[in-house]
């Protein structure tokens, strides 16, 4: 390494690699024409399972950066038995996550004790106007059906 | 025409000597804040005289986002995500220091497994780091192929990084006592246990062929060409004495022959159990600071082998509550990052989050040792010397 080198064979060399090159297939991708396979763990879009949700608020607690607002409203439901006392449940009015703050970070997803919120590898939903990145719990339920099935696991 | 005359016309302008010497006053050469070789926003304040560089002085400070501050509102999980982005081109690494700083506040021995798991995937981010520094220097001096083979093998490394973690930059996988466990009640069928996913092993085995192989290609493009030799050797030295006094470490201290690594020094992670060299230079200029980054790849990738083989089964993460808090105390864990040492000083008041946290980054240290580096050196070799101490924006203004 410490001798000189024999002129112009560093270019001997590149031209080398540029010939081992041209005969292998490429791995870039034409994004907009092809698309990638994600892994089922990507991390794209937050989607909820409205009626999963108790309004508990340990997501929005749980949050680094705040960037979830639930609003709720106790509801009296009808006694499940005849006679019995009528029960109050918790009915989720709003959901809402602002993309623009959101770091993608995934507690909210971890700490949801009753499954209602999951990672789904959909990434293509950025908008021209920041406010339009307020996702509703509309929204966000719309990417529950893009929500992959977990990877098998390694023993 | 006499001969004197033709002689004149032949020369160029410039090399027409004069014989009175020339006073020239000096020159102020702002450098950045955007300048595509300062890997973010760095601005170098430059007193010329000619080409030689009188004084320096680096602006720091444009990338600062106050995480020591954040981090004192914030929960221990949720720092989490914090240290992921302090050097964004290896943010599993960041992680590591931090979680084992607060385990050993707590008194919490992490499974094996996890602990294995965590040291695949930071050697993983060791080599996605400097696969970028290995092709990024030679683009700063003026070679972009390389960039172009390296990118790629370091998309392989990612895509595996990515499978495990569902991040390829901020993967926020590490949790005190171990790594993300299974997440929600376990009701549903589409949250399972956080485990390696299937095949992942194998995968990794093939990408660090394919790595070794792209670091064949970066000696034969690279280190065996004349320019890049021309341009780096003997540009740059930081001598053993300069570098331990302005506390350079990482590749960049070894660089200079000092044979230091926390791998082999601390016990952060179980890297005793693995057979590797130390990788040193012998000069200390940029181009030992990129053989030896290299060599560090070659022997990441035979941690890596040598863990994938032997990785142990068993839990991922030690009993842990949810709402947990950390006994009243103060610790400082160090781990060797792909930059130098990073640190991290945890003072415990025993609440959620940390009453104060002291981040020693690697970067800035580093950086530091620039204005004394750069004096008396050459303009087009700025260029050179800060690529070749491979520092994150990020990292150092935190």
């Amino acid at each position: 390494m410490t001798r000189k080198p024999i002129p112009g064979a560093g270019l001997v060399k590149g031209l080398r690699l540029t010939l081992k090159t041209l005969f292998t297939k490429p791995l870039t991708i034409h994004y907009p024409l092809e698309k990638e396979v994600l892994v089922p763990r990507a991390r794209g879009v937050i989607a909820l399972d409205a009626d999963a949700c108790t309004v508990c608020m340990l997501c929005a607690r749980d949050c680094p950066d705040w960037c979830i607002y639930i609003e709720g409203h106790k509801e009296m439901q009808p006694p499940a038995t005849e006679g019995g006392r009528p029960r109050s449940r918790a009915t989720l009015d709003r959901f809402d996550i602002d993309y623009a703050l959101c770091m993608y970070c995934g507690i909210c997803v971890e700490v949801c004790p009753f499954d209602a919120l999951f990672w789904s590898p959909e990434h293509e939903y950025s908008e021209m106007n920041i406010t339009s990145l307020l996702h509703d719990k509309e929204r966000l339920g719309v990417w529950l059906e893009t929500v992959p099935d977990p990877p098998a696991l390694e023993s | 025409m006499t001969t004197v005359d033709r002689h004149r016309l032949s020369m160029h302008h410039s090399e027409v000597q004069v014989s009175v010497e020339l006073q020239t006053p000096d020159m102020t050469l702002n450098l950045g804040p955007q300048h595509p070789s300062t890997h973010g926003v760095l601005r170098l304040i430059a007193r010329v005289d000619g080409e030689v560089i009188k004084e320096v002085e680096p602006v720091i400070g444009y990338m600062h986002r106050g995480y020591e501050k954040l981090a004192e509102v914030r929960t221990y999980a949720q720092i989490t995500t914090l240290v992921n982005r302090i050097d964004w081109v290896s943010g599993f690494a960041n992680e590591i220091p931090f979680m084992v700083a607060t385990e050993r506040l707590m008194g919490l021995e992490v499974p094996e497994r996890a602990q294995y798991i965590r040291l695949i995937l930071t050697e993983m981010a060791r080599i996605s780091s400097h696969l970028v520094f290995l092709s990024s220097f030679p683009l700063e001096l003026g070679a972009s192929t390389p960039l172009m083979h390296a990118l790629r093998e370091r998309e392989r490394v990612l895509d595996l990084l990515e499978g495990v973690t569902g991040g390829r930059f901020h993967p926020n996988f590490n949790r005190v006592g171990g790594v993300k466990p299974a997440a929600g009640a376990g009701k549903s069928e589409k949250k399972v246990a956080q485990d390696l996913p299937k095949g992942f092993l194998d995968q990794t085995r093939q990408a660090m062929q394919h790595v070794r192989d792209v670091c064949d290609d970066l000696k034969d493009l690279v280190v065996g060409n004349e320019i890049f030799m021309e341009r780096t050797k003997g540009i740059g030295i930081i001598p053993v004495d300069k570098a331990l006094a302005f506390g350079v470490s990482g590749p960049n201290l070894r660089a200079s022959g000092v044979a230091f690594d926390i791998r082999k020094t601390d016990d952060y992670l179980p890297y005793s159990n693995f057979e590797f060299d130390v990788a040193t230079g012998q000069n200390g200029d940029c181009f030992d600071r990129y053989s030896v980054r290299l060599e560090e790849v070659y022997q990441s990738s035979r941690i890596i082998d040598q863990a994938v083989d032997s990785i142990p089964s068993g839990e991922l993460q030690a009993k842990v509550p949810r709402i947990f808090k950390v006994p009243a105390g103060e610790i400082y864990v160090r781990a060797e990052n792909p930059k130098g040492e990073m640190g991290y000083y945890i003072v415990s008041e025993g609440g959620r989050g940390p009453y104060r946290l002291k981040i020693r980054s690697a970067s800035f240290s580093n950086l530091s040792v620039l204005p004394w580096l750069l004096k008396g050196q050459l303009i087009p070799d700025i260029i050179a010397i800060l690529g070749s101490l491979d520092f994150v924006l990020g990292d150092v203004d935190r």
